[in-house]
């Protein structure tokens, strides 16, 4: 064996300390790994956004004796991760006597949550991003939305007019909060 | 292997892992040899951790603490993150230090690692700052006042206020002084840093592949070399675990404030200049900022090449040269730990830094307003009942030099002074100067007319003790008490207008209890009760779906701590509570009757006693 050259190495002695380095380095990395894992997913653990789950009031309920449907934003106090904020937008939802009954439906497109619009003339509503259409009870016409307009809770208190806002999952046929 | 083969063909990645782990090693694997990786490990992990921090940190002077604060106290494994982090940086500062010790001694640093002992020495300088700038960006009160003091040494080299501007974004730190650290810190310094790791571990290779061609015993280094390097890797990442976990990560202290007096202290890697600085004052102080370090620094990147000059001459003036200075570093380090460990009015406002840290963090559970950081304290209890206070009852009473005099001053509200005071001229605009109420006389230490009735202070004092135990306070004077109730029952007829039994109407108001959180609460929600100030009250009626039954609560506890009392959460439901229950009780009776069943009286006791012998059910 010639100076300068490492000696002949046993290749199974080598495959060993290169497998214990290995796994040396994996606990090294591990030590970073495990509190990172956990810290990437505390949102699927923990919420990190709460708005408010009461009934928010949206106006005199004189304002919406008509059909024609209304739209009204709704605002609440909300925590945004590190954030308190008060009284801020939270969404907004068209509402509505139909058959003499008061409606509200989120204006989030079920399909891909776009602003659902109101067609004055056509006297249908219309997500402008997918050409999706739903007659004023909210059930879809044509377009691709997998389903009708998401109703909202609604209730009077004497003279006004409050809603449950939340939100729904989108894309899916059946309505389900998220 | 095919793939392998086929990965060769397109990228050489196989062909450079085998001229990795088949570097030969001259001497074959060593303990000695094991520096270079750790700060190779340590510069990997700290990226690692500063990505995770920085997908959960916001750069703005609203956001930074409000966000450090959420990813510290509230996101999983975010304190342990962010420690890790925060050692990491000792560690591969020490871990640099350490190296160049050990090419200097065994003078290593020589041809051809004169490249390698100065990449080391950058990384060393690079890691400080990342170290610097990375303490700003919580912009905590250590955070704030750290900058302040850096960009103040700035400021003072030549050209610097300019230089301070560019740095800091800006005539004031701010926003910009945020996110222009946050570049520096998250982008720009780990690419040196970076650069200057890669340079220290392929130019020490070159040098040891030469060094193996006249080596007896040469190994290559996945035979060895690489399990001993990992072996200290894991030693080193053991200590920073366990450092992280024994202190519970890195203190986050409470947010920036730039009206407090935060002691800023400087990492301890900073401290020797800091100390360094005490000595040269005034227009001196640049030699200790600049000159001295300066001059430091070009001794560290000449030694080698000193060293190799002047012979074994130079080598013993360089090692000495070198080993003074560390040995000042540490010094310099060493007095002005203790100095600050011995100082105790230090100690004392860094106590009160943790304290204030710990509070602040508290609130920020609820969420911070967007305000920013100090905007955490809005969160406080105290906050709110004090913002009640400005928006309901300030246009009408003084607190603290704010108000109007319509109404009794409510500064120290109910102490003994206040009582002397109040019932010596009860018509001063302090006390019911600006209200209706004053029917009473004033008693004076000399008649002014007839109508008066001269008291001495020592009676009055005696009175006072009597009214003191009225308010149902602790630490009554028993025999004074008797002696003022003896005054206020037969010499100065008090009681011909005031009733002491709690329920009974006069024509003042009945005083068992006055001043205490139940009365208090009581007055807010309907001064006009015939049994307290009567038909003439022209307070408005809070408690006609003003103020909630809490909020009442709240309001009169704030009231009554005015004097220093000490007002439990408990105690003040508990009374306030029993005050609504005896208003309900009565207006449920009585239902707009003048003349009204007052309500019993020991329901509403003073809050103290009531608080502690209660035992949790």
């Amino acid at each position: 064996m010639a100076q300068g050259e490492p000696r002949d190495e046993d290749e199974s002695r080598r495959k060993f300390m290169l497998a214990g380095a290995g796994v040396l380095g994996a606990c090294v990395a591990g030590i970073t790994a495990a509190p990172a894992l956990s810290m990437l997913t505390h949102p699927l653990r923990t919420p990190t956004t709460s708005g408010s789950d009461a009934f928010i009031p949206a106006g005199k309920l004189a304002q919406f004796e008509g059909t024609v449907p209304i739209k009204v934003d709704l605002y609440a106090d909300k925590v945004d991760a590190w954030n308190r904020v008060v009284q801020v937008k939270i969404g907004s939802a068209w509402v509505m006597q139909h058959e003499d009954k008061l409606v509200a439906m989120s204006t989030v497109c079920p399909h891909l949550g776009c602003a659902i619009d109101f067609d004055a003339e056509g006297g249908k509503f219309v997500c402008p991003c997918h050409d999706s259409y739903f007659s004023l009870d909210g059930a879809v016409e044509t377009g691709p939305s997998p389903r009708g307009m998401d109703a909202l809770e609604v209730q009077t208190q004497g003279e006004l007019v409050a809603i449950r806002y939340q939100r729904f999952r989108q894309g899916t046929e059946t309505k389900e909060p998220v | 292997m095919q793939w392998i083969d086929w990965l060769e063909e397109r990228t050489a990645l196989p062909g450079i892992w085998r001229r990795f782990v088949d570097h030969p090693v001259p001497g074959g694997p060593r303990m000695r040899n094991v520096l270079p990786a750790v700060l190779v490990y340590l510069v990997v992990q700290q990226m690692v951790l500063g990505v995770l921090l920085a997908a959960h940190y916001s750069p703005s002077a609203t956001d930074a603490w409000a966000s450090t604060a959420y990813l510290n106290d509230r996101l999983d494994s975010g304190w342990f993150i962010r420690g890790l982090h925060h050692y990491g940086t000792s560690a591969l500062i020490l871990t640099a230090i350490a190296y160049l010790v050990q090419l200097a001694v065994t003078r290593e640093y020589g041809k051809p690692r004169e490249l390698v002992w100065i990449s080391t020495l950058g990384l060393l300088l690079v890691t400080m700052v990342l170290g610097m700038t990375g303490n700003i960006l919580p912009w905590d009160e250590q955070g704030y006042w750290a900058a302040q003091v850096e960009l103040g040494i700035v400021e003072q080299t030549p050209g610097g206020e300019a230089l301070r501007a560019v740095v800091q974004g800006g005539a004031e730190a701010g926003n910009l002084t945020l996110t222009r650290i946050y570049a520096a810190h998250a982008f720009l310094l780990p690419l040196l840093a970076v650069a200057l790791v890669v340079g220290i571990v392929v130019l020490g290779r070159r040098a040891e592949a030469r060094e193996a061609e006249a080596s007896a015993k040469v190994q290559t280094f996945g035979a060895g070399q690489l399990l001993v390097d990992m072996l200290a890797m894991l030693l080193v990442a053991g200590a920073l675990v366990a450092t992280t976990v024994q202190t519970h990560g890195s203190e986050l202290y409470a947010p920036a404030d730039p009206t407090s007096g935060f002691q800023a202290r400087p990492e301890w890697y900073f401290l020797f200049l800091y100390k360094l600085r005490m000595f040269f004052e005034g227009p001196l102080e640049p030699v200790a900022t600049m000159v001295i370090p300066g001059a430091m620094g070009a001794f560290l990147v000449a030694a080698p090449f000193l060293d190799a000059m002047a012979g074994r001459v130079g080598r013993i003036g360089v090692l000495g040269g070198l080993g003074l200075l560390l040995a000042g570093v540490v010094a310099l380090t060493a007095v002005s730990i203790s100095s600050d460990a011995g100082n105790e009015s230090y100690q004392k406002a860094l106590a009160q830094a943790h304290k204030e840290a710990e509070r602040a963090r508290g609130f920020a559970s609820e969420g911070v307003l967007p305000e920013g950081g100090p905007a955490v304290f809005q969160n406080d209890p105290e906050y709110k009942v004090r913002a009640l206070y400005v928006e309901h009852c300030q246009n009408c009473h003084e607190l603290d030099g704010f108000g109007g005099e319509e109404a009794p001053a409510l500064t120290e509200y109910g102490n003994r002074e206040w009582l002397f005071a109040l019932v010596r001229d009860p018509n001063a605009k302090r006390f019911f100067g600006g209200t209706k109420h004053r029917d009473m006389d004033a008693y004076p230490e000399v008649a002014g007319n007839d109508e008066q009735t001269a008291i001495s202070d020592e009676q009055l004092h005696a009175l006072v003790e009597y009214l003191w135990q009225l308010q149902g306070e602790p630490d009554v004077d028993a025999t004074l008490a008797t002696q003022g109730k003896a005054l206020w029952d037969d010499e100065l007829d008090c009681n011909n207008c005031h009733e002491v039994d709690g329920k009974s109407e006069g024509s003042g108001p009945n005083l068992l209890g006055h001043g205490s959180v139940a009365w208090v609460a009581r007055v807010i929600r309907d001064s006009s009760k015939p049994e307290l100030f009567g038909q003439e009250a022209q307070m408005p009626k809070f408690g006609d779906d003003k103020l909630s039954d809490e909020q009442l609560a709240d309001l009169a506890a704030f009231i009554v701590r005015q004097r220093g009392a000490e007002v439990t959460a408990e105690a003040a439901a508990e009374a306030a509570a029993a005050a609504t229950k005896a208003a309900q009780a009565k207006d449920g009776a009585n239902d707009g009757a003048t003349e009204a069943k007052a309500p019993e009286p020991d329901d509403e006791a003073e809050p103290d006693d009531e608080a502690e012998p209660e035992p949790d059910e």
